[in-house]
């Protein structure tokens, strides 16, 4: 079948196969791991990849319409879903890595309302500005009511658009998908932070305190490029724009989680090696 | 930890200086026409719509705001540590990160409009003089605002990551709050100002942008004036909120509740601004009411 003839496949199209070469991939990268590092190191990987799943996963909650959405013609927020997600994780990170000092659960769940704080403000101010800046009630194009508060969606939708606006279950969708990518850029941060404040010291021959301005910075950079791996990833899964958890297109979650970990573990091994080899 | 009224001081300043640069930023990015209403000014010629629009997708505004906070912040840190004067160290900065932008914007449009000839579309000289210094002079202020607040999140609330790797997150984020909230009022509400008022553009509309002013063709500094009232001050509202609010639960809250009194209060807000939300959609639903009612009445 050609791909002019082939059906565009909203929901499943799940490959088995393509998911278990995935799958050998991450227990291979792991085995590298524990061979080179079986403790700190293999630790730090194990909490990246999980990292990196949360965010994968939580990219496919954030609302995002695309083009079509800046012209009314489809509901979600007017932006690229990496660039959103980005934006939400990012500001998440920045919490996080500020209660880093806290411990681990500290740190996580502060990054995750960071993340949640972003995306609950900028899809309150999209629906300000459709409703009292351009007068268009929001609207989903893909459910007939609202899963949440059960309202109506089709008779809100103007003539010749998919719908606009971000009706609610699309919001809850954005906070949820902040929250998930601000936990998974700070859990990615913390481990590589940890990792490197062990080992720097000895690779660099320099102490504790000299070396951590670096290990911040390092695990910064890495926790910030991962993060966009994964949304940059996941953007590829979604094909375009997401209406939230209620789209036919978050059926595709499951080969985006192995896709993030195997990349994730390819990433994060590489930040890894740098420090232990 | 710093004193907590110096703390509050800093979180107000940076919250100002946030809705600022998100303002800025958005009027930058509607008279340079960045960001996926673009996607309309390209496609405006294909239709057989001449335009004299400035056409500049560089990226998304992000990693476009990303690259350019992320120069100026490592510039100005590159700077202090020369000369011990932060505030020229950032505006060199930003100067340098601006003339970036510059040099972006210029090649965007001349690329991208180059590579509409086949449509008839001329490259105009003069939109280029006149369009590419106002976009570069809002991009310094936004530009500046940002790697401003980060100099004060770092120097002053001594945030632990460094200059540069903070202008990048912020400078991000400032792109994506900037885009979700300024670009319907560009993309629709301007771009297509001969359509119905309190309803979508029609698919079938697409490309037929409004190219005529009240004299003559209309130009992007037109659009400039006319987001810059709804949404420049809502994408500055937005960003501000998001920088205001997220060091004003920490300053004040980190210590309370065993250290999880941020957390609390972050969770209010997002509580908070759920609410406000949901009222928003359902005034909108009650006050605008359905679009199909006369369709059903009449059938």
């Amino acid at each position: 079948m050609s791909a002019v003839a082939a059906k565009p496949q909203a929901g499943g199209a799940i490959n088995p196969g393509a998911m278990a070469v995935g799958i050998v991939l991450l227990i291979i990268l792991l085995g590298i791991a524990y061979v080179v590092s079986p403790g700190i190191g293999l630790m730090a990987l194990i909490g990246v990849i999980i990292g990196g799943v949360l965010i994968g996963f939580g990219v496919h909650f954030v609302p995002v319409g695309g083009a079509p959405a800046a012209m009314g013609q489809a509901p979600g927020i007017a932006t690229g879903v990496a660039m959103l997600a980005a934006g939400a994780g990012l500001a998440g990170l920045f919490g996080g890595a500020w209660a880093a000092e806290q411990g681990l659960e500290m740190a996580v769940v502060t990054g995750a309302i960071g993340g949640g704080m972003m995306m609950a403000i900028t899809c309150m101010m999209v629906n300000f500005v459709y409703v009292f800046g351009m007068g268009i009630p929001a609207a989903s194009g893909k459910v007939a009511k609202d899963p949440i508060t059960g309202d109506t969606q089709a008779e809100y939708k103007s003539q010749g658009t998919e719908g606009h606006g971000l009706p609610f279950v699309s919001f809850v969708g954005g906070v949820i998908g902040g929250i998930l990518g601000g936990a998974g850029g700070t859990l990615i941060y913390i481990e590589l932070l940890e990792l490197y404040k062990t080992t720097l010291p000895g690779v660099m021959k320099v102490t504790s305190a000299q070396a951590e301005p670096i290990a911040v910075s390092v695990a910064g950079i890495f926790a910030i490029a991962l993060f966009l791996v994964n949304a940059v990833l996941t953007a590829y899964n979604i094909t375009g724009t997401i209406e939230g958890p209620h789209d036919p297109k978050f059926k595709r979650w499951p080969r985006a989680i192995v896709a993030s970990a195997v990349a994730s573990a390819l990433c994060g091994l590489v930040a890894i090696l740098i420090v232990v080899m | 930890m710093v004193d907590i009224v110096f703390g509050i001081g800093i979180t107000a300043l940076t919250g100002a200086l946030a809705t600022i640069a998100g303002a800025a930023e958005d009027t930058e990015s509607n008279i340079g026409s960045q960001g996926d209403p673009n996607s309309q000014v390209q496609l405006a010629p294909q239709m057989g719509f001449m335009h004299r629009i400035f056409n500049k997708a560089v990226a998304g505004e992000p990693p476009a705001y990303g690259l350019w906070c992320a120069l100026g912040a490592g510039l100005a840190w590159a700077f202090m540590a020369m000369y011990p004067n932060p505030v020229l160290a950032i505006v060199l900065g930003s100067v340098l990160a601006v003339i970036v932008q510059g040099v972006y914007a210029t090649t965007a449009y001349l690329g991208r409009t180059a590579s509409l000839a086949k449509f008839g579309q001329p490259v105009y000289v003069d939109i280029l003089k006149s369009m590419t210094t106002v976009t570069m002079a809002h991009a310094f202020i936004a530009i500046f605002g940002t790697v401003a607040l980060c100099q004060l999140i770092n120097g002053a609330l001594e945030h632990p990551f460094p200059l540069p790797l903070l202008g990048l997150i912020w400078g991000v984020t400032l792109g994506a709050a900037g885009s979700a909230t300024g670009n319907p009022y560009y993309g629709k509400e301007r771009q297509y100002q001969n359509q119905k008022f309190g309803a979508g553009v029609p698919i079938s509309a697409s490309g037929n942008i409004v190219r005529y002013a009240e004299a003559g063709e209309r130009n992007s500094l037109d659009n400039g004036w006319f987001t810059a009232k709804i949404g420049g001050a809502a994408s500055g509202l937005c960003f501000g909120l998001i920088v205001f609010l997220e060091l004003w639960r920490t300053i004040l809250f980190e210590k309370s509740f065993d250290g999880w009194g941020a957390v609390i209060v972050g969770i209010l807000v997002i509580l908070i601004f759920t609410i406000i939300d949901r009222y928003i959609e359902v005034w909108a639903r009650k006050n605008y009411g359905p679009y199909s009612e006369i369709k059903e009445a009449s059938s």
